[in-house]
């Protein structure tokens, strides 16, 4: 009986570690693609878009059949700029329960409107990473891949949380 | 904490720099961005006929486009024949058709055949506006020339029919010209829009664009 807190409290900082490490791993890599994704609707064709950015990626958008006009124009002109902060903020890793929540939701919106297009058979480009990338079963499988991720990290920084709390 | 701290700052920097040594690569791989002299130049070459509207028109819209293809049908039907109405017509824009039938569409290449048979006569816009408008008739039977017979008169049918026979190598060597340059340019699918303004050719997003949108596009290129 005695043996058993001993053991517990030996393997407990190890294992505390690595989750952290496990965790620092998939925010980077979350935050990468986050950045990733926000640079390809901002960088295309060769160059930089700062400019007109709005009217490739509202093109895009506006290929889902989802949205009226100026929802459209609207999201195409703050999505790269949420997607660059959202990234920005999981590589630094503040806020990290919250960063990685609001990732998880965003691509949850992005996966259910890929999917309905895909039902739908409409032959349109995904519009995740650059305007010319074609929407199919890859891209939902990639897109739903970050999302496991994505939870994965917001799990795990609310479960690191709740332990530091308790200690 | 600060160690902490230092390490996700590395991480940003070289995840920053695989994106920068990474990406531009990839996205310049298709539809680079054309910064030249010879842009427009190199626009034309195609059958004079194929072209709609001013030569001096300060942008260039170039439609790689198969006659089967729904989607080109849609983005003729909802788009271009707005843009046709608003900016071709008042000088703005030059429309140019490319003919890229896809292998997977079983007539448009003779459908393609025969449009460019009406460019050589001047009759390209009824020719496109009638294929498109009954492609879901010769798309499933494949009778094109009844369809265009209904549409045209009979002299106008006659002139048609000794037009494609006549110019049959020039609309072959139209075609391949067409296909060698969507090729060239890793076209995927169709409608693949091409837009230059300002010796500047920027892909659109492949698979056609809604005219409230092309229209923002245009209207912005036409401010710079």
């Amino acid at each position: 009986m005695t043996g058993t807190p001993a053991a517990t409290s030996q393997a407990s900082p190890r294992a505390g570690g690595l989750g952290r490490r496990l965790l620092l791993i998939g925010r980077i890599a979350l935050g990468v693609t986050f950045v990733a994704a926000a640079y390809t609707k901002l960088h295309f064709n060769g160059e930089w878009h700062l400019g007109d950015y709005q009217f490739f990626f509202a093109m895009t958008i506006d290929s889902y059949k989802m949205l009226p006009i100026a929802a459209v124009e609207w999201l195409a002109r703050i999505l790269p700029w949420l997607e660059l902060l959202l990234g920005g903020v999981l590589m630094a890793g503040a806020g990290l329960r919250w960063a990685a929540s609001a990732a998880s939701a965003l691509l949850c919106v992005f996966i259910a409107a890929m999917l309905r297009a895909y039902l739908l058979h409409l032959e349109i480009n995904c519009g995740c990473f650059g305007p010319n990338e074609k929407l199919g079963g890859l891209s939902l499988l990639r897109d739903s891949s970050l999302l496991a991720l994505s939870l994965a990290v917001a799990a795990g920084a609310f479960l690191i949380r709740k332990r530091e709390a308790k200690v | 904490m600060k160690r902490h701290h230092s390490f996700a700052l590395a991480a940003f920097l070289a995840g920053a720099a695989i994106l920068a040594v990474t990406i531009p690569a990839r996205s310049g791989s298709r539809g680079a961005t054309v910064r030249s002299a010879q842009a427009r130049a190199s626009l034309s070459a195609s059958l004079p006929g194929k072209e709609i509207g001013s030569k001096d028109a300060p942008i260039v819209i170039e439609v790689f486009s198969d006659f089967e293809c729904p989607a080109c049908r849609s983005f003729y039907e909802t788009t271009l024949r707005q843009v046709i109405d608003n900016y071709v017509s008042t000088g703005k824009v030059l429309l140019i058709h490319r003919d890229f039938p896809l292998q997977m569409h079983a007539y448009s290449r003779e459908a393609a055949r025969w449009a460019d048979a009406a460019a050589e006569i001047g009759y390209f816009q009824t020719v496109e506006s009638t294929l498109f408008g009954k492609q879901d008739v010769w798309g499933a039977n494949g009778k094109i020339e009844d369809v265009l017979s209904g549409a045209l008169s009979a002299a106008d049918m006659k002139k048609l029919r000794e037009a494609e026979s006549k110019y049959s190598s020039q609309i072959e060597a139209s075609i391949a010209h067409d296909l060698d340059l969507g090729n060239q340019k890793h076209i995927l699918q169709t409608p693949t829009v091409f837009v230059t303004a300002k010796g500047k050719t920027e892909e659109l997003p492949g698979g056609g664009v809604s005219y409230p949108l092309m229209k923002q596009y245009l209207d912005y290129l036409l401010r710079q």
